[in-house]
């Protein structure tokens, strides 16, 4: 811990002495902040009072000369009771007039106008405000004189009176205007103030020839990159305090400079005030955050230029990320608050609304801080290797070359595959999502097609051997009861595990059951191929042959780790997959799990036809029990029950976990039988 | 002393064949065995591209061997096996090892001092003697961007200094400096020979080497080539200088290579492997060199493994291959 002290101070000094990344981290919170609130709260102020001082002309031709004169005249009497000063031209002046009215109704005495106004210009919108409101005025008084005259009271057309009052204080409203864009600010300065020092660090020592010289010193490379995040998470934690400070400053300026406090009621400093720690503590981890992800990009880097191409994707993607506070819909909830970067722009609305949640800023807290140590996890791993080190740069995309200069069999890197999943999940989301609105069920076919094409047209660019990535073979029958078996308890354990997260999340799964409802009217043979057929054939080649076999093969041919240890971390990134894919909270586990089944048999049997065949199984039982509950029910009564007892869910877990251990056991000994493992 | 055996270093490189280009693993250093005791100058001669600077990265622990091992002996032959020892134990010096601009040489002695764990006072007293051997009083608190050339190898070479290590790697230690600089870094190194200290250093510089080295290394795509004193060099080629002795030491290695007509030394082992050859033994002045055996043991156990696997039949093999 000593030398990772000496070295931290050695990296402050060096950052210290460049004067960008002190302009970066003083200068841009100090100067930002005041400049964009008070600025903006001027440029509103004066923008409010030149539109106030204005006048509208608004210009109408009657038909009837006695209706312009009337209208002048009602004009004149309410003058004052206007929001809008406006003036009435008997003429049609389309170019100074912000809107004109038609006056017609010459015929019949009843008078008719029509408002001409374009929308899209500002004065006309507020022009055609105006004469609405004079009409209003107008009819009112019409209506006032004829009343009398019928000798009625004016009640008679107002049974009912209400009036709407706004409950929230200033604090509040405040807080849903501002404090979602005051987050994405306050993000966004943390993240600039991270990016520096992080380049700086990382890309810079390469680009300056001084990290070989680091290398020869008698530390270890991960006492390396923990000073050197250590560094740079102090820097942007200064920034992240500079940045709160700046921005305390410039609100108190604006309340107590500009407007008189005493004329914002409900507007409560003290509740402001109580927030500022939680505040501090969100800000200093997201700092955490910011800096960890910043130097895992960066590492890359064999120079600024290059380390700034990282970076820019990374900052787009936090700030995407912390637009979350500006959706008005989106709160802080126990689930918005796992997501990073998210969780922290949201209880930043929150906390600047006056509201403050001890429970869920424990969340975000921990949740940013997991998120940053993973990262550094990753950042010290990353920094071991020589590639990184002698600047060889990313070496996990294989699709970015030439199909022409790519060798036959070749597997799909880690890039390759992160960037298949994403594109697929793109597609997914929206050609899916379209096909489903134009094709109703069918729509689902098309999804399963687009999971069945991608992965193929990655393979076929890489001329990867297929028999081999798909395991497209004969299935080794030895291996069959114990798959079987195995498959069975998982669907107990899944069933259970389902069962627990109704209790759970009572909400989310009906709306799980809503969407498969209208399914049910389709024809059998339809329900079967699309939900069930294709789901076997597609699914199974993406999620067990690309993505499990990917993974699995890398692992092998990297050679650091066993076979054995491949096969679990293939398994455990297609079922994890596999899992979110079907894109709900509720089913992720479950799905997940039977995913790492199917992973376990296809490795055992050897052949990609044998989990097929299951996944095809499995889902024909859910189809049958959803078409037909009362037969299916009579057969499985636990699958169509709408919910199970504690004891029956804990006796399906019990039975599901004994039944697939047996399974498990059934499908060991890979050496005693050569056909497994080989 | 240091001692390497079997040192190997595998690359990636980019191969193009007529409108293709494909990626192939080569061995940038192949089989490098050699040694280097206290008080020798040793140096790694050879061309650009040869595996120089690899092999160097290696003995200095800046790269960890795809093969191969480094022992590093201190000053009573008690061999260093803790990292951060070795480093201590190793002052490495190269065209890359470059130093922070933004601090002073003082400053930076004083990090290093602190790293090693020296006390304020002796860290003191040791760069106060770095600045007068080194004649760096003048420039010693500026601003390393601020230097000369010639001051800043001299401040590379305070660098390594401070540890006062037992063993110094330096890698072109004299290139782009003028005769004066140069001179220095000569005499150094000759100064360090006489404390006792082992000296490993690559350099173009045939006549430097000639006079400077106690022995000599010549390295050719990666492998050792020539091995023994400058005088030994020169007498076994029958030349009259090591300049001549390394043209005609490198143009019979360049001829062994056409003659094998292979483009790399990857290609020329694949191919002996499919066609079930033993690889030819290497015309080179170090036939009985041990690293030349461990290349022809490997290939002809490959060969081994080639016979086996015919005897079993294609789809056992196919199988054997999917799964494992």
């Amino acid at each position: 811990m000593k030398k990772v002290q000496i070295l931290v101070r050695k990296e402050l000094l060096d950052i210290l002495r460049d004067k960008k990344t002190l302009v970066m981290m003083v200068a841009v919170p100090m100067l930002l902040y005041p400049l964009i609130i008070i600025g903006m709260a001027l440029f509103f102020s004066a923008m409010y009072s030149s539109k106030a001082d204005q006048v509208y002309c608004i210009g109408y031709e009657a038909d009837e000369k006695a209706f312009g004169e009337e209208l002048e005249r009602v004009l004149e009497k309410h003058r004052d009771d206007l929001g809008t000063e406006i003036e009435l031209v008997p003429l049609k002046e389309q170019e100074n007039c912000a809107a004109w009215l038609e006056i017609t109704g010459a015929e019949t005495g009843v008078m008719r106008v029509t408002i001409h106004y374009t929308s899209a210009s500002q004065d006309s919108r507020i022009g055609k405000q105006a004469a609405e409101e004079l009409l209003e005025l107008y009819r009112a008084e019409l209506v006032r004189q004829r009343l009398e005259a019928e000798g009625l009271e004016e009640s008679i057309l107002h049974p009912v009176e209400y009036e709407a009052e706004d409950g929230a204080t200033l604090t509040e409203s405040m807080g849903m205007d501002m404090g979602g864009s005051i987050g994405l600010m306050l993000i966004a300065t943390i993240l600039l103030g991270a990016m520096y020092p992080a380049i700086d660090a990382t890309a810079g020592e390469k680009e300056r020839g001084t990290l070989e010289t680091l290398l020869t010193l008698p530390v270890t490379n991960f006492q390396m990159i923990l000073s050197k995040y250590i560094s740079v998470a102090l820097f942007t934690c200064v920034t992240a305090i500079l940045s709160l400070l700046s921005l305390g400053g410039s609100v108190l300026f604006l309340m107590y400079g500009i407007a008189d406090v005493g004329t914002l009621p409900g507007l409560s400093l003290t509740a402001l005030l109580g927030a500022v720690p939680v505040l501090t503590a969100v800000l200093l981890v997201t700092a955490l955050f910011c800096s960890a992800l910043c130097m895992c990009f960066c590492v890359f880097a064999k120079s600024f230029k290059e380390a700034n191409n990282y970076v820019t994707p990374v900052l787009l993607a936090v700030m995407f990320a912390s637009m979350a506070g500006m959706l008005p819909t989106v709160v802080l909830d126990s689930r918005t608050a796992l997501i990073p970067v998210v969780n922290v722009s949201l209880l930043v609305k929150q906390l600047i609304s006056g509201h403050l949640n001890l429970a869920l800023a424990g969340i975000v807290i921990g949740v940013n801080l997991a998120c940053s140590i993973l990262i550094i996890w990753v950042l010290a791993k990353l920094y071991d290797s020589e590639t990184v080190l002698f600047g060889e740069g990313f070496g996990s995309f294989r699709i970015f070359q030439k199909r022409s200069e790519i060798q036959g069999g070749t597997i799909p890197a880690p890039g390759d595959v992160v960037m298949t999943v994403a594109v697929l999940f793109l597609l997914i989301l929206y050609v899916g999502s379209a096909a489903s609105v134009r094709l109703g069920f069918w729509g689902t076919g098309v999804n399963q097609l687009l999971i069945l094409l991608v992965p193929l047209a990655v393979v076929w660019y890489l001329k990867t051997d297929v028999r081999r990535l798909f395991v497209l073979r004969k299935p080794d029958f030895r291996m069959i009861p114990g798959s079987l078996i195995l498959y069975f308890g998982t669907y107990l354990l899944v069933l259970g595990i389902g069962n627990l997260f109704i209790w759970l999340f009572p909400l989310s799964a009906q709306n799980v059951e809503a969407v498969f409802l209208p399914m049910v009217e389709q024809p059998l043979w339809a329900l079967l191929l699309v939900t069930a057929v294709l789901p076997g054939i597609c699914e199974e080649l993406l999620f067990r042959g690309f993505l499990f076999g990917s993974v699995r093969e890398y692992l092998t041919k990297k050679g650091a780790i066993s076979a054995r240890t491949a096969v679990l971390w293939g398994m455990l990134c297609s079922s994890l997959v596999f899992g979110a894919f079907h894109m709900s909270l509720v089913k992720l586990l479950p799905t997940a799990l039977l995913g790492a089944c199917f992973v376990w048999i296809l490795w055992k049997s050897r052949s990609i036809y044998v989990t097929m065949f299951l996944h095809f199984f499995n889902n024909s039982i859910s189809l049958l029990a959803l078409k037909y509950p009362e037969a299916v029910g009579r057969v499985f009564p636990l699958l169509t029950k709408e919910s199970l007892s504690p004891t029956q869910v804990g006796g399906l877990l019990g039975a599901g976990a004994l039944i697939a251990a047996l399974g498990l056991w059934l499908l060991r000994s890979s050496k005693k039988k050569p056909g497994a493992l080989s | 002393m240091i001692r390497a055996e079997g040192l190997c270093k595998e690359f990636e490189r980019s191969v193009r064949q007529g409108r293709k280009t494909r990626k192939e693993k080569f061995l940038a250093v192949d089989h490098v065995s050699l040694e280097a005791k206290a008080g020798e100058i040793i140096g790694i001669l050879g061309p650009n591209g040869a595996g120089k600077t690899t092999l160097l990265r290696m003995l200095g622990m800046l790269m960890t061997p795809t093969k191969g091992r480094v022992e590093l002996l201190d000053g009573e032959g008690r061999a260093l096996t803790d990292p951060s020892e070795r480093k201590a134990a190793i002052g490495y010096l190269s065209g890359n090892t470059r130093l922070y601009p933004r601090f002073s040489i003082r400053e930076y002695l004083e990090f290093l001092g602190q790293l090693y764990g020296y006390d304020k006072e002796k860290i003191r007293e040791r760069i106060k003697e770095i600045f007068q051997v080194l004649d760096m009083e003048k420039f010693g608190d500026n601003r390393m961007e601020k230097l000369s050339t010639g001051q800043t190898q001299r401040a590379s070479i305070a660098r390594c200094l401070m540890a006062d290590p037992d063993l110094y790697i330096l890698d072109e230690p004299t290139l782009g400096l003028d005769i004066l600089s140069a001179e220095s870094i000569i005499s150094f190194m000759k100064q360090q020979k006489d404390r006792g200290k082992t000296v490993l250093y690559s350099t173009h510089y045939l006549e430097e080497a000639e006079i400077l080295c106690d022995r000599i290394y010549m390295i050719c795509q990666g492998r050792i080539v020539a091995e023994g004193t400058p005088g030994e060099l020169t007498e076994q080629t029958g030349s009259r200088n090591l300049r001549e002795a390394f043209h005609k030491i490198y143009d019979s290695a360049a001829e062994d290579e056409r003659y094998k007509n292979m483009a790399s030394q990857n290609e020329l082992y694949e191919s002996q492997v499919k066609r079930n050859k033993p690889v030819m033994a290497r015309s080179s002045l170090t036939a009985d060199h041990k690293a030349g055996e461990g290349f022809r043991e490997e290939v002809q156990r490959s060969c081994q493994i080639e016979k086996e696997d015919k005897g079993r039949s294609d789809k056992e093999r196919r199988d054997g291959e999917e799964w494992v």
